[in-house]
């Protein structure tokens, strides 16, 4: 079923927030912009003036310009947490390299014939700086101004993930969620706010050739402005601080859940499931939406809060297989449900453990656990075909995509490629029924709520009982998308609420209701 | 007023370099520095406004050693002209020539007043050319600006690299009649640099010829021409050697040689003019000429015999 609003109706909705991320995605951009400026034309001049440091200053910016720019988010984590500063350090790293090039580049490039009179006329070093190599590297310089915000306007969507905000927040909630006019709600500001700002300084650059020395003192009180967007006031107030993925967010068994069912309001940012564990270890959150058998609520010692009233639905895995591969290959559906039924929730959060914190290598994990479940028969080598195994970017999905290959090239003549690291559902379900992948695994709740959109009564009348969940996406997929779903493995990956064990002992805090109850008091 | 003492500079790269060099700029007079590209002439006009710093030797202004004072102090009082001009081309034409003033403080007025006047003397009619930016001005009015910017400050000293130099044949040579004429640079103390030996001779009081970094022969024209030091200056010269000869010779000069008598037809020309001049004028008509209330008939024969004869004499005798 489709989402029956459309995209202005969402806008119309969402125009709070939207306009609120808008204003933090603009002065997030104009505040990095701001310092790499400060920062970067000092250094431009200083190496134009050492060319002995030229080299190295544009070597070390040109290198930090080629770190992914997730990674580059994800070192800022142990250094300056989450939030706001860390995402303004990377995204002013990111800005730093063209505003120094185009300042040398600009400084370097005036004629030397005008610097050599200017010189010649008596001009101080300083004079010369300010009457003659700065106004007329000053397009050049521009010009790097330019890229730099055209740059940090995407990479600022990055920012969603430690909890900067941003219009990031709707992308990948959006991706995550498979909502369309969400992910577009995010993306079209983004783009429009690229070609605006742009736009805007490209407006300043063609001004500047003839009134040169007023822009230098312009385009400072321009980019202030901008910047000062990012200081809005904080809106809530609360005694946790909560940190949750922008699916969470967006999800009726997530957020919306925890404030209708428990009446649970929580000052909440939207921070990615790569450093949430991490951040509410290290004391940067309190409360985070993790899921129950991750790896990393083993290793930094969280525990999972009871969801007492019911609201997250079970989310048990299984593998989803086209019917079209089914019907060619009738030996692979008995090989893959000898997994059914081993592996319960406390068995998958350790083999998660071993992957996401001690780094053991997922396929040994995937073997040692058939080995020791009696399982393990070595690969046949056969020629019969080839099964496309697909997993989502969680441990879950490594460790099962592993298995399940080694189970189909053990007991039947196929063989299997695992593409594992396919983002979100949304682009793992696109791969399958686009047939670019052949099965992969995926859980009975985000089949009801993300995949299938069940209207409101029936998740309402079905989602206690786990069995009936699974029997309506089993029906659902054969029926919509001719795809199957095999048997149960056996372990509840759920949403969940969690804190560190230390801080909910202290708190008494055991269930969502203990929680609601603490914040509101 | 301008000493260089045995000065000497040299370049990594090798080329360019002055090697022992001294020479002495009388107040007001046109010192050229003549020679072909790379004998060194720019690298010493660079080291009188300490755009180098000389390796040995001492450059004084007056009786000041000019290492004992600021580079920018120094050349703010040192009128600059290079070949390409160099003008700012972010500052109209008008604040082109204000920038030595402004450094110098003086008030609006006054350098509002001192560039507008330059502009008129120059040909640059400010109601057309003062808010104009250099790259809408051709050649030749670019190198007025830059020839009025460097006068701006009236400063006593003007140093010229190659100030007519990119210029095509036509331009420079009206150019050059302008700056002939300018009355402000009457009194001015100047050193240019050039590789034209024409220009060197029309415009030099004294001519300079460097080669390697040395000098060869320093003087008036007519002692370059009539006396050489070695065979570099003989050779040099050589190529224009006629007309240079003509156009430094005036009949004062030549007058004892003179061969003609006093039978008074034609046009009266004065003993200052040079023989080049008196030539052309003979093509079309006769003339005389009287130096030492004593007159003398003129025609081409009996010119080019005194020219002659005054030629064996000075190169038998040396120069008097």
């Amino acid at each position: 079923m489709d989402t029956p609003e459309t995209f202005l109706d969402f806008v119309r909705q969402q125009s709070g927030k939207l306009l609120e991320q808008t204003l933090t995605h603009t002065g997030l951009t104009f505040i990095s912009v701001l310092i790499a400026v400060c920062i970067g034309v000092p250094a431009g001049i200083l190496i134009s003036r050492r060319q002995k440091l030229a080299g190295p200053v544009l070597g070390i910016t040109g290198i930090l310009q080629t770190i992914p720019s997730i990674a580059l988010l994800g070192f800022m984590i142990p250094l300056l947490g989450i939030g706001p500063k860390p995402a303004i350090v990377a995204l002013f790293l990111y800005a730093l390299l063209p505003v120094v090039r185009n300042t040398y580049t600009g400084i370097q490039g005036v004629d030397p014939n005008v610097m050599e009179a200017a010189t010649g006329m008596g001009l101080s070093p300083r004079q010369l700086l300010l009457k003659v190599q700065l106004p007329l590297a000053m397009p050049v310089i521009l010009a790097g101004i330019r890229t730099a915000t055209v740059i940090n306007v995407g990479v600022a969507t990055l920012a969603a993930y430690i909890a900067a905000g941003g219009l990031g927040e709707f992308i990948f909630g959006g991706i995550a969620l498979n909502n369309t006019h969400m992910m577009l709600a995010g993306a079209i500001p983004a783009a429009l706010l690229a070609i605006l700002f742009d736009w805007g300084l490209s407006r300043l650059q063609r001004l500047n050739m003839r009134k040169a020395r007023k822009t230098t003192l312009v385009l400072p009180a321009i980019l202030l402005l901008l910047s000062s967007f990012y200081l809005l006031p904080e809106t809530y107030n609360s005694r946790l601080k909560a940190g949750f993925t922008p699916e969470f967010m967006g999800r009726k068994d997530g957020a919306i859940g925890l404030g209708t069912v428990y009446g649970l309001h929580l000052r909440t940012l939207v921070i990615s499931d790569m450093i949430m564990y991490k951040a509410a270890y290290e004391k940067k959150l309190d409360v985070i939406s993790g899921s129950s058998t991750d790896g990393r609520v083993k290793a930094f010692d969280l525990v999972v809060l009871e969801d007492d009233k019911h609201i997250f639905p079970p989310y048990y895995a299984a593998p989803v297989v086209r019917q079209a591969v089914l019907d060619k290959y009738p030996e692979l559906a008995p090989a893959l449900d000898q997994l059914s039924g081993t592996i319960n929730d406390s068995i998958m959060t350790e083999l998660n453990y071993r992957v996401d914190y001690l780094k053991q290598n997922p396929q040994q994990v995937a073997k040692d656990f058939l080995v020791s479940a009696g399982l393990w028969k070595p690969a046949r080598n056969g020629t019969k075909g080839v099964i496309r195994i697909g997993a989502k970017i969680f441990g879950d999905g490594y460790i099962l995509a592993n298995m399940y290959k080694m189970l189909i090239e053990g007991y039947t003549d196929l063989t299997a490629t695992t593409k594992t690291g396919l983002g979100g559902t949304k682009i793992v379900f696109d791969a399958l029924v686009n047939d670019q992948i052949d099965m992969y695994p995926e859980y009975t709740g985000t089949g009801l709520l993300v995949i299938l959109q069940a209207p409101q009564q029936t998740v309402d009348s079905i989602i206690g009982d786990s069995q009936k969940v699974y029997d309506y996406v089993k029906e659902g997929f054969a029926r919509q998308y001719q795809v199957q779903w095999l048997k149960p493995i056996g372990f509840n990956n759920t949403y969940a609420l969690m804190m560190r064990r230390e801080q909910a002992s202290r708190l008494h805090i055991s269930s969502i209701s203990d929680l609601a109850t603490y914040v509101h008091h | 007023m301008i000493k260089v003492s045995h000065v000497s500079k040299s370049f990594r790269h090798g080329k360019n370099a002055v090697n022992d060099l001294s020479f002495e700029v009388q107040p007001g007079e046109t010192l050229v520095l003549l020679g072909t590209s790379g004998c060194g002439k720019t690298t010493t006009l660079r080291m009188i406004n300490r755009l180098l710093i000389p390796d040995q030797g001492d450059i004084f202004i007056g009786t000041k050693n000019i290492r004992t004072e600021s580079p920018e102090n120094l050349r703010r009082n040192i009128g600059y002209v290079l070949q390409n001009t160099g003008l700012f081309p972010h500052y109209t034409v008008l604040e082109n020539i204000s920038i030595v003033p402004q450094l110098l403080q003086w008030d609006k007025s006054r350098i509002r007043n001192r560039a507008l006047t330059l502009m008129e003397k120059l040909r640059l009619p400010p109601a057309t050319y003062a808010h104009v930016y250099p790259q809408q001005l051709s050649g030749g009015q670019q190198q007025r600006v830059g020839l009025a910017r460097a006068l701006a400050a009236d400063p006593p000293i003007l140093l010229m690299d190659e100030p007519f130099g990119a210029l095509d044949p036509l331009t420079r040579i009206s150019v050059r009649n302008e700056f002939k004429l300018l009355d402000e640079l009457n009194s001015k103390t100047i050193i240019l640099v050039t590789h034209d030996v024409e220009e060197a001779f029309e415009l030099g009081s004294r001519i300079c010829i460097m080669n390697e970094g040395r000098i060869q022969q320093m003087g008036a024209a007519t002692e370059l021409l009539f006396n050489p030091a070695n065979d570099f200056v003989r050779h040099f010269l050589d190529k224009q050697r006629l007309e240079l000869e003509l156009k430094s010779l005036r009949l004062r000069d030549i007058w004892p040689y003179l061969d003609g008598s006093n039978s008074g037809n034609g046009t009266l020309l004065s003993a200052d003019t040079n023989c080049w001049d008196t030539l052309e004028y003979l093509i079309q008509d006769k003339a005389g000429s009287t130096f030492r209330n004593e007159e003398k008939q003129l025609d081409g024969n009996i010119l080019m015999n005194a020219i002659n004869a005054y030629k064996k004499t000075v190169s038998q005798h040396g120069h008097t």
